[in-house]
């Protein structure tokens, strides 16, 4: 049908543009990245083929621990803030004297630009002039000063708490927006025939919320598997590497060291693992829109 | 419309065959917020000495300095002189992204001992210093007479430290040194003030690593003796987070930098200044040289122009009128500094720590050395690891990075 081709030709011709700027901002970085996981690629002009050395190397070192305190980290992270973030929907969506006031309130850690944000927190943990260690000592909950950032188990909390604080609001707005599209019929015909508050949340809000749940856990997920910026500014990934994640990890290979080579390879797998939960996540979306329209 | 074309014409002629007489342009890097006055005064004269050249300065913040400038060198367009901090000059010399800049013997020897040091890899200079930072001990005399200590007396070796530190927390509210572990560069550089004030070295004039010697094992167990008697959790804090402590009265001594003399005349704090105590080994007053240097950077067909004014910039008068002006140690000896330290004494300590005081290592991959050290300082605060068992790691370690 020489209609039908001239018309796929002419889609084409017209996907042209895009296609060209995908490539450019999102294929070429990603082939060149992978080709150059394989190489030495530093600050010297000519670089070598090195083949798999730089996963070996990376496998060889401390590495391993690094991707499961991500793991822990991310997890953490994420499901603190799906609680929170869910639990402060759940209050939003209340019937309350001054709900918007509340609602607006949730905003600040998202509206304050970012690093800002996490400057805060890092004077909040200091132990000379933080006001966290101040409260403790004036309550009597502490003989001294705590300098939270300086051990690994209260700097790596510090990052999560940090971390919750910025990703909470945009998991209450989304999930408030979830909870809000369910049918209001449904609620009153469980009231009318005798249902709790608890019952109804239990029984009609979440499970009705869920795929949005799912979304927005990939949603978080992702980004917090990437936080850089928070344990940048925080730690550095220290003390003594205890809160040095894949991401940091990377930056410090191939920006600090100069190891490009090293360093492609660092994102390379954590772009393996993206691509992982990506797959998980599609999967999941799937099988709750194919339940949902059964 | 045909004379219009014509004349357009001409003038783009004109413009073809005037191009080659037109100004030839040096590109420079400082880092910093602001263009010190004096280097704009002296670019203006450099300028006016070499008619057709301009140079074409950018501000670019601390943070993002030194990547600027390394990008822009390995991407192939690099600067034609960029203010890079000396440590980083191995690095940029050995992969060929910088020019030597040879230095005669007269030049040397215009600079205080060991400064030129901070700019040699295998015997050429690959930077003229441009910046220079020294540290020097800082108590608080209020706080040591409240202990029970000579408030006029510093303590001049680590033992005098250790034990000034433990009456002080003993003895008063406040804690009696303070220390710096904080996985931040300055870490590294404040244990560096303990291996040079014990004639300790990291690598020797033949380019070995020798950390594991005895010298920096009593550095690290000096620092770890300290670490009861520092603020709560060192970890946390770096230089200048110590010394806000300090500038608060919660410490009672610490190694700084000059300009925390314009902070404490903001404080009511009872202070004095005097050189970094020595450890047992010590064969005089010593201190970390930390300098920043003017690169000339290659490839980009105005080096020889580049080099001609790092030099400019850099010259006794210029340098001079630089530090005083910037409140940096300075580079060179000269009368106007002999009277700047007679009329400001606590200038003393900053400048006579320098006969014996030791440079940052040049490592090609200065920001592992940088992460090795810091990881060695910490696992003896954090008391995760013996002091000789964490140095005999670290110079593995070193040894394996070269």
């Amino acid at each position: 049908m020489p209609g039908q081709k001239s018309a796929v030709l002419f889609a084409w011709i017209l996907l042209i543009p895009a296609l060209l700027y995908v490539a450019a901002i999102v294929a070429y970085p990603l082939v060149d990245t992978f080709h150059l996981s394989f190489t030495d690629a530093s600050l010297r002009k000519t670089t070598n083929w090195v083949g798999w050395k730089n996963y070996q190397k990376i496998f060889d070192t401390e590495f391993a621990e690094i991707i499961g305190r991500t793991f822990v980290w991310t997890f953490l992270s994420v499901s603190l803030k799906m609680i929170i973030g869910t639990g402060g929907a759940v209050l939003l969506n209340a019937a309350l004297p001054g709900r918007a006031v509340f609602r607006i309130l949730t905003m600040p850690p998202w509206i304050v630009p970012m690093a800002i944000g996490i400057f805060m927190w890092g004077w909040m943990y200091n132990g000379q002039f933080g006001m966290i260690s101040g409260l403790l000592q004036r309550f009597g909950l502490s003989d001294g000063p705590v300098a939270f950032l300086a051990y690994g188990s209260t700097a790596f909390w510090a990052t999560i708490i940090t971390d919750v604080w910025i990703g909470v609001p945009m998991v209450t707005m989304y999930m408030l927006a979830a909870i809000q599209s369910v049918p209001v019929d449904l609620h009153e015909a469980a009231w009318t025939d005798g249902a709790s508050r608890f019952y109804r949340l239990r029984r009609i809000t979440l499970p009705m919320i869920f795929p949005a749940a799912i979304t927005m856990s990939m949603i978080s997920l992702i980004s917090t598997f990437n936080s850089f910026d928070i344990i940048w500014i925080l730690t550095q990934g220290g003390p003594s590497g205890s809160t040095t994640t894949m991401i940091i990890d990377t930056y410090s290979t191939a920006i600090g060291s100069k190891k490009f080579g090293e360093g492609a390879a660092r994102a390379v797998v954590i772009c393996l693992f993206l691509s992982a939960f990506a797959i998980l996540y599609f999967q999941a979306v799937t099988k709750l829109s194919r339940r949902m329209t059964t | 419309m045909t004379k219009t074309l014509l004349r357009t014409g001409a003038a783009l002629a004109a413009l073809v065959v005037a191009a080659p007489a037109m100004a030839e342009e040096i590109t420079m890097i400082v880092c910093g917020d602001t263009m010190d006055p004096i280097h704009d005064k002296y670019i203006a004269e450099w300028e006016a000495q070499n008619d057709g050249w301009t140079v074409a300065p950018e501000v670019v913040g601390w943070g993002q300095c030194q990547d600027k400038v390394t990008t822009l060198a390995v991407a192939g367009t690099p600067v034609g002189l960029a203010y890079v901090g000396s440590r980083t000059l191995k690095e940029f010399a050995e992969f060929g992204l910088i020019e030597p800049i040879p230095m005669t013997e007269e030049e040397k020897a215009s600079y205080y001992p060991n400064v030129v040091g901070t700019v040699t890899y295998q015997g050429e200079q690959w930077g003229v210093p441009v910046a220079f930072s020294t540290k020097a001990f800082y108590w608080n005399k209020d706080l040591f007479e409240e202990a029970g200590l000579d408030p006029e007396t510093p303590p001049a070796t680590w033992e005098e430290v250790i034990a000034a530190a433990k009456a002080v927390t003993e003895n008063t509210d406040s804690a009696g040194f303070g220390l710096v572990a904080k996985t931040f560069d300055n870490t590294m550089h404040q244990f560096l003030h303990w291996v040079y004030t014990n004639n300790g070295q990291v690598v020797d004039d033949e380019g070995n690593i020798v950390l594991d010697s005895p010298e920096v094992l009593a550095a690290l167990e000096a620092y770890k003796a300290l670490v009861p008697y520092s603020e709560e959790g060192p970890t946390a804090y770096e230089q200048n987070e110590v010394r806000a402590i300090f500038l608060d009265g919660g410490v009672s001594m610490m190694h700084a930098s000059i300009g925390a003399v314009s902070r404490l005349a903001d404080t009511d704090i009872n202070w004095g200044v005097a050189n970094l105590p020595l450890g047992p080994e010590a064969k005089g007053p010593g201190t970390l040289l930390i300098t920043d240097s003017l690169a000339v950077f290659s490839g980009t067909g105005v080096e020889e122009q580049a080099i001609s004014l790092a030099k400019f910039l850099t010259a006794p008068a210029a340098q001079e009128e630089y530090d005083l002006n910037a409140g940096l140690t300075p580079l060179r000896p000269s009368p106007t500094i002999d009277a700047l330290v007679e009329e400001q004494p606590y200038w003393a300590p900053y400048i006579e720590g320098i006969e014996f005081g030791g440079p940052e290592p040049l490592f090609t991959d200065y920001r592992a050395f940088q992460n090795i050290m810091i990881e060695m300082v910490q696992s003896v605060v954090t008391g995760d690891a013996e002091p000789a068992d964490a140095l005999a790691k670290a110079d593995a370690a070193l040894k394996e990075l070269e």
